[in-house]
């Protein structure tokens, strides 16, 4: 034991320095204001208040934007983890012409800046609105299938590893045994890839749970409809942020996603690692 | 093979769909007498006095059209936000509301983007249309057409610590070489403080200088605008602007990036002598240490007991094009823009009115005005009446301009020059 | 599942990718087919909602970018730190990754933990909370430190540096994780042979694990020049939109600044595509350099 004190000391601070941050947003969060704007601030707090959260949730609405936000990020990663585990079957379990070329294109996906997406998107999703009442603009829909199609690449792309790793032979046993491609698939593959898709599950929960340039860009007229990011904007003055407000809202953002990670972070190391295999 | 069948596909679908996105049709636009009106207005720091105010409105709307409810949205004060929403409401004419609230600055810019109905007819025939001032009514107006009612309107001036000028046994300066001094012994006698709070980022407290110099971001010759940025009236204004970021007065390095918004809470916090702050920001103000510590005079220009013209802001009510209830959109403005609620409006938030005699009805009551009103009688300016002026906005051609010659990266000629071919190409359309 | 023993088994591949077909065609291919045609027009916001009809520019935006001295500035700083920014991502996330093999489990969670919450902090908010920490006057590191009133974004390097922080902050977790668990995925015999033949623990680094791990540290490299190169968050909520004068404008926020905050959407299209451009052209680079080493896609 005594000569693991060098690393051990060294990952505690390690993870000292890292977490420092997100100590310092909650306890700014916890901190009366004049504390908070003080010229000598402290790293701690005598007087922790939780007037800055009631003051966040009192915001008209918040409630409803951390659904909204919350039921787009879960149909996100529901969508993806099930349309992208299809696709990497494909890639992986079958060999067919372009099949490297559809692999390079996925990449390549990744590299276009979705800023400059937006208005070719925006006109799309106006005239769908158009045709089909109830998934243009405004609307939460609009929001999964944009979050979904810029997931889908990267979800692809990290599930192929896994898929490859689940030794072929156990399938060929399955169809000797006469099973159906769906039941090898549903039955025998998916179960055995789950814990790949938990941890892509985790690029696709953060990519839609932290949209801000398509929530600001699509919602426009349905308030109603907006997500968390397009709240915390509201602390953001001109004159003076309401940093109280910025970091507590800022709390109730980040924990849904570490709660999340938590969650899944089992199977995410198991599932990283499962990629090696390949 | 059946990749190669479904890339034919694909290719054959994108060939089929080979034009530009589909702009914005134009809006079936309609007035109908019922229905939800849809409001925006900008959020404030304090928001409550405002929606009171609002809400008696939209009661008082109520009551005389029985079958109309209104539905109002406050907007982020974001500009980038803000502009989002704008932009979103002009190319989705669906998603636009029926009145919205707006800033002089962006109107020409909305009016290219076809985002604002044509309202001259309805003010011609409106029944406090004589009580709005003609500069008032200039900043509504494109062309020979009106697209707004003027809300209201805020001008800066000079605040500046009476406890730390009566200690230093200093007067309220009269003019730049007395404004430089005062600041240079306040910071001298307490370092801690900054003469007076000035921003790299705050063009609407650098253009003051410009205008007193006898310069101006640009001139209007015929329809287009020409930078004139360059020239030595302008440079000199320029420079006795960024010549404040001295060591003994505003050190670069505390002041460069700060935004007019910074300045008034670093005057607020009490850690600054003086600072070029507008009357809508009294409350921000008081709500901190120098309550009752400061007093505020007009921006001394550079020649002794000359006022330096202010930049003349404010926020107006416009009708948007894609409405369906133009009438109604019309009726509501008018209603929020009349006296009666710029009268509240002063109340709830301190912004001044723009109808002359409302105006004269809140400074006769409140003495702190004098100096904005001071400020407005020796004539404020206006910057560019261009759709280009959210270009030059947003590339941020003034601003990096300012803080290339305070951080000494150019010198005043290099950046002015620098600067006045940016804004001739944003005038260009490029 | 191999496919090819008969007619089903052939299309069975096109089934499976059918879903990914439909999102990606209609919501990716499709507007990205509309970026390259807008990168050839001259289209803002008149062009757009104004009723002004949108006029074909061919090259004219591109010529206009290529020619403007300031995007090749932005470009080369952006290549600077992204560099940078991967190098140390990829070296504090490895370096933690063995560590965190070579500790008792209570340290071991601890960091875990704490990488995962710095993971999980959404880019604006982790960079708010970075700028209030170093803020020039309310900061608790000027306090710290002693340095009254010292503005962090005054010294374009020094700027740089604290958003490479930022940067390094929020990816590092995700190249530790992976490496992390690619290393427990490295079957236990294969490490104690190294230990027997007497490899110390850097030559049982380089010559057992970095060859396993390849396919994995390729795919972090690949990601994390994507992700840093497209960097926009935290420069711009940091900087204000580019820093002092512009100092540390990178592509991305530059592109917004200089189109799209200002409707040039056919200028803001030309900027994508030429981003696209690079990126394909890099990635294409590192992968060619991978299977010259033995390693395919």
């Amino acid at each position: 034991m005594t000569r693991r004190w060098l690393p051990n000391t060294a990952a505690a601070l390690a993870a000292l320095v890292t977490v420092f941050p997100i100590y310092w947003m909650v306890l700014s969060a916890l901190k009366p204001t004049g504390e908070i704007e003080s010229s000598r601030p402290r790293p701690w707090t005598w007087h922790p208040t939780l007037e800055h959260f009631r003051h966040a949730l009192g915001v008209s609405g918040f409630g409803r934007y951390f659904l909204n936000s919350a039921v787009v990020a879960l149909c996100v990663v529901a969508l993806s983890a099930l349309i992208a585990f299809l696709a990497a079957v494909a890639l992986t379990k079958f060999r067919f012409r372009f099949r490297t070329t559809i692999l390079v294109l996925f990449l390549i996906a990744q590299m276009v800046p979705v800023e400059a997406l937006t208005i070719p998107l925006f006109f799309e999703m106006r005239d769908l609105g158009r045709v089909v009442p109830g998934v243009g603009l405004n609307t939460l829909v609009s929001l999964v299938l944009v979050q979904l199609a810029f997931s889908l690449p990267f979800a692809i792309w990290m599930l192929r590893g896994f898929v490859a790793a689940v030794p072929d032979e156990l399938e060929e046993a399955a169809l000797i045994d006469g099973a159906s491609r769906g039941t090898v698939l549903w039955r025998i593959l998916f179960p055995l890839v789950a814990p790949g898709l938990a941890a892509t599950s985790v690029f696709s929960f953060i990519t839609a749970w932290n949209d801000f340039i398509f929530a600001k860009t699509f919602i426009i007229s349905a308030t109603q409809n907006q997500t968390l990011p397009a709240a915390l904007l509201v602390f953001f003055k001109p004159d003076e942020n309401d940093w109280g407000g910025i970091m507590a809202a800022s709390t109730l953002m980040t924990f849904p996603v570490l709660v999340f990670f938590v969650f899944v972070q089992r199977r995410l190391v198991s599932g990283l690692g499962g990629a090696v295999k390949d | 093979m059946i990749i190669r069948r479904l890339g034919g596909l694909v290719v054959a679908t994108l060939a089929l769909a080979a034009c530009a996105p589909s702009t914005a049709q134009p809006a079936d636009t309609g007035d109908a007498k019922t229905g939800t009106l849809r409001v925006w207005l900008f959020d404030e720091a304090g928001r409550a006095p405002k929606e009171a105010l609002v809400n008696e409105a939209v009661a008082e709307f109520r009551a005389a059209h029985k079958d109309v409810s209104v539905d109002v949205s406050y907007l982020a004060t974001d500009a980038a936000a803000r502009a989002a929403k704008f932009k979103g409401a002009f190319n989705d004419p669906a998603s636009a509301p029926d009145v919205t609230e707006f800033g002089s600055t962006d109107l020409a810019g909305y009016v290219a983007a076809g985002g604002m109905a044509d309202i001259t007819k309805d003010i011609d025939g409106w029944s406090e249309k004589g009580d709005v001032p003609a500069d008032m009514m200039k900043t509504v107006t494109v062309g020979d057409k009106a697209y707004g009612l003027p809300w209201w309107v805020g001008v800066r001036a000079l605040y500046y610590r009476t406890d730390l000028f009566s200690s230093l046994g200093l007067a309220a300066p009269t003019s730049y070489a007395e404004l430089v001094e005062a600041a240079k012994r306040i910071r001298a006698a307490q370092p801690e403080l900054v003469g007076i709070t000035v921003g790299g980022q705050y063009v609407f407290g650098a253009l003051p200088f410009v205008w007193d110099a006898g310069g101006d971001l640009a001139t209007r010759s015929g329809a287009t605008y020409t930078a004139t940025v360059n020239t030595a009236a302008s440079k000199a204004g320029v420079k006795a602007y960024t010549d404040l970021f001295a060591p003994e007065i505003c050190p670069a390095q505390q002041c460069v990036d700060l935004t007019g918004g910074k300045t008034v809470s670093t005057f607020a916090a009490g850690t600054a002598g003086m600072g070029i702050i507008g009357n809508f920001n009294r409350s921000a103000i008081d709500a901190g240490p120098v309550k009752g510590k400061y007093a505020v005079v007009p921006l001394p220009g550079a020649k002794p007991g000359t006022i330096a013209p202010a930049f003349a802001g404010g926020n107006n009510l416009g009708v948007m094009k894609a409405t369906k209830h133009r009438t109604l959109a019309v009726q509501f403005a008018q209603l929020l823009a009349s006296k009666k609620y710029q009268l509240k409006l002063y109340d709830a938030l301190g912004n001044l009115p723009t109808m002359t005699s409302a105006r004269a009805e809140v400074v006769a009551k409140d003495p702190f005005l004098k100096p904005f009103m001071d400020t407005i009688a020796a004539g404020t300016r206006f910057v560019p009446a261009d759709p280009a002026w959210t270009t030059i906005d947003s590339q941020k051609i003034v601003i990096n301009m300012l803080q290339k010659i305070i951080t000494g990266k150019a010198t005043v000629d290099q950046a002015t020059e620098e600067a006045n071919t940016l804004m001739n190409n944003a005038f260009a359309g490029k | 599942m191999r496919g090819g023993r008969n007619g089903h088994g052939r299309l069975m591949p096109l089934w499976l990718l059918l879903p990914t077909l439909a999102v990606l065609v209609p919501l990716f291919a499709y507007p990205l087919y509309q970026l390259g045609l807008l990168s050839t027009l001259e289209f803002g916001q008149p062009q757009v909602s104004g009723g002004v009809p949108a006029r074909f520019l061919g090259a004219g935006n591109y010529t206009t970018l290529l020619t403007d001295g300031e995007f090749w500035t932005v470009l080369a700083q952006t290549v600077g730190f992204a560099a940078a920014c991967v190098v140390a991502t990829l070296a504090v996330g490895a370096a933690l990754a063995v560590l965190l093999t070579r500790v008792d489990r209570v340290p071991r969670l601890l960091l875990s933990f704490a990488a995962l919450a710095a993971w999980a902090a959404p880019a604006m908010t982790g960079s708010v909370v970075w700028m209030f920490l170093f803020d020039t006057n309310l900061g608790l590191v000027n306090e710290v430190l002693g340095l009254s009133g010292y503005n962090w974004l005054y010294d374009r390097d020094v700027a740089f540096l604290l958003i490479g922080a930022v940067v390094v902050w929020h990816s590092f977790p995700f190249v530790m994780v992976t490496l992390y668990a690619g290393i427990q995925a490295v079957p236990k015999p294969v490490l104690e042979a190294a230990e027997l033949d007497g490899a110390g623990p850097w030559v049982a680094w380089r010559r057992v694990i970095v060859p396993i791990l390849r396919p994995i540290l390729a795919i972090v490299v690949i990601q994390s020049i994507i992700w840093d190169f497209k960097v926009f968050t935290q420069v711009y909520v940091m900087t204000g939109g580019g820093g002092i004068a512009g100092q540390n404008m990178v592509l991305n926020v530059y592109a917004y600044q200089k189109a799209f905050a200002s409707s040039q959407y056919g200028l803001g299209s030309a900027i994508g595509v030429v981003t696209t451009a690079i990126l394909v052209v890099v990635t294409l680079f590192y992968l060619r350099a991978l299977r010259r080493t033995g390693e395919a896609l």
